[in-house]
């Protein structure tokens, strides 16, 4: 079904007709990160519109189990997603999806993150605990990712080496500092997840 | 369109099980909203999809939830004729260009919902889709359009980020 190339560049079209408005090319970037450490903030300050929820399935493994094929108890759960959009330019849309947080869960997100550029996993120096999940997901699947602390009073708590190291990712992995309430700073945080994926794709 | 064929086994149904358990759609101040009931539909979605479901393991083939749907002049035309409001609903608001997850969040419906009734809707001929370029991801021509797009954002203050 997914198959048919469209004269349109950019859009692959899936249907035979091509009918109506043209739409821009669309492209997607993940944020992930634990329960409250600022997903939706992080998409509201930067989307052009108010961010949306939808509900996605999600399918949960036990913690700690990375190969589904040993585990016989799968669970699919709906969970709510945040999402927003930025018109980047009439021909490119770029949306980002906040994954749904699952602290206890190993998750699957494959349906969500398919095909995304990049994903930020947004950290809580208090909660460290709580993004481990989204890490070892972006690293397993091989996605260019940045950890970004979201500096919830403008400053934070730990030097950004203690949390390196803390969270255990290597030197290839970006880490900085932002706002989630300020768009600037956000765009700032999805750039770096760009200039690295760029980098990735350039090697 | 056909929506009969009945549905299948109760099993296929799990995926979207608790939907009256599903979260509205608005968006809400608090990170992560959970559990905030909406009025159901009269119409079961599972009575729409006749009992298809997308995602997981189902046979339904997986839209990209970006993917851009788009009504046709054909769809446009026969606004008139749908017997359900969903359709007619998905339709009317791909005047304009949407993303399925867009569509889902609009209609308050569950995404995997909106793939199987989108995917009919374009196999009838009434809405066109567009799916992202494979490999975009990889692609540094995509990427670098991504971050001038972006750099061209301004802050809160009205600046443009230095090159």
């Amino acid at each position: 079904m997914v198959s048919e190339l469209s004269p349109t560049p950019g859009a692959r079209s899936v249907s035979a007709d091509t009918e109506g408005p043209r739409p821009p090319m669309p492209v997607k970037m993940v944020i992930a990160g634990g329960f409250g450490v600022g997903k939706t903030t992080t998409v509201g300050a930067i989307s052009e519109i108010e961010p949306l929820t939808t509900e996605a399935s999600i399918t949960s493994v036990a913690a700690g189990i990375d190969d589904l094929s040993h585990t016989p108890e799968k669970m699919t759960t709906t969970v709510a997603m945040d999402f927003g959009c930025v018109t980047l330019d009439p021909t490119l849309k770029l949306y980002l999806f906040g994954t749904p947080g699952q602290e206890r869960f190993g998750f699957m997100w494959d349906d969500l993150v398919e095909g995304a550029l990049g994903g930020l996993v947004i950290v809580d120096t208090r909660r460290l605990d709580d993004c481990y999940a989204a890490v070892d997901y972006f690293e397993h699947r091989e996605i260019p990712f940045a950890v970004a602390v979201n500096a919830f009073d403008g400053k934070v708590e730990h030097d950004l080496n203690d949390v390196r190291w803390a969270l255990d990712v290597g030197d290839h992995v970006p880490l900085t500092v932002f706002d989630a309430r300020e768009r600037g700073s956000v765009r700032d945080a999805l750039l770096v997840v760009l200039e690295h994926a760029l980098a990735t794709a350039q090697q | 369109m056909t929506v009969g064929g009945g549905v299948t086994k109760a099993g296929t149904t799990r995926e979207v099980k608790g939907e009256d358990e599903m979260t509205a759609g608005e968006p809400s101040a608090a990170d992560d909203a959970w559990g905030v009931e909406h009025p159901p539909s009269i119409v079961r979605p599972f009575l729409l999809t006749a009992g298809r479901i997308a995602g997981g393991d189902s046979l339904v083939p997986t839209i990209p939830i970006e993917t851009q749907v788009v009504a046709t002049d054909l769809g446009l035309a026969t606004l008139d004729a749908f017997v359900f409001d969903q359709h007619r609903d998905i339709i009317t608001i791909c005047r304009q260009p949407q993303s399925l997850a867009e569509i889902a969040a609009k209609l308050r419906m569950h995404l995997n919902v909106i793939r199987v009734l989108a995917d009919d809707l374009r196999a009838d001929g009434q809405l066109a889709l567009y799916a992202p370029q494979a490999e975009s991801a990889r692609d540094a021509t995509v990427l670098r359009r991504v971050i001038d797009g972006l750099r061209a954002i301004p802050d809160s203050r009205g600046a443009i980020r230095e090159r």
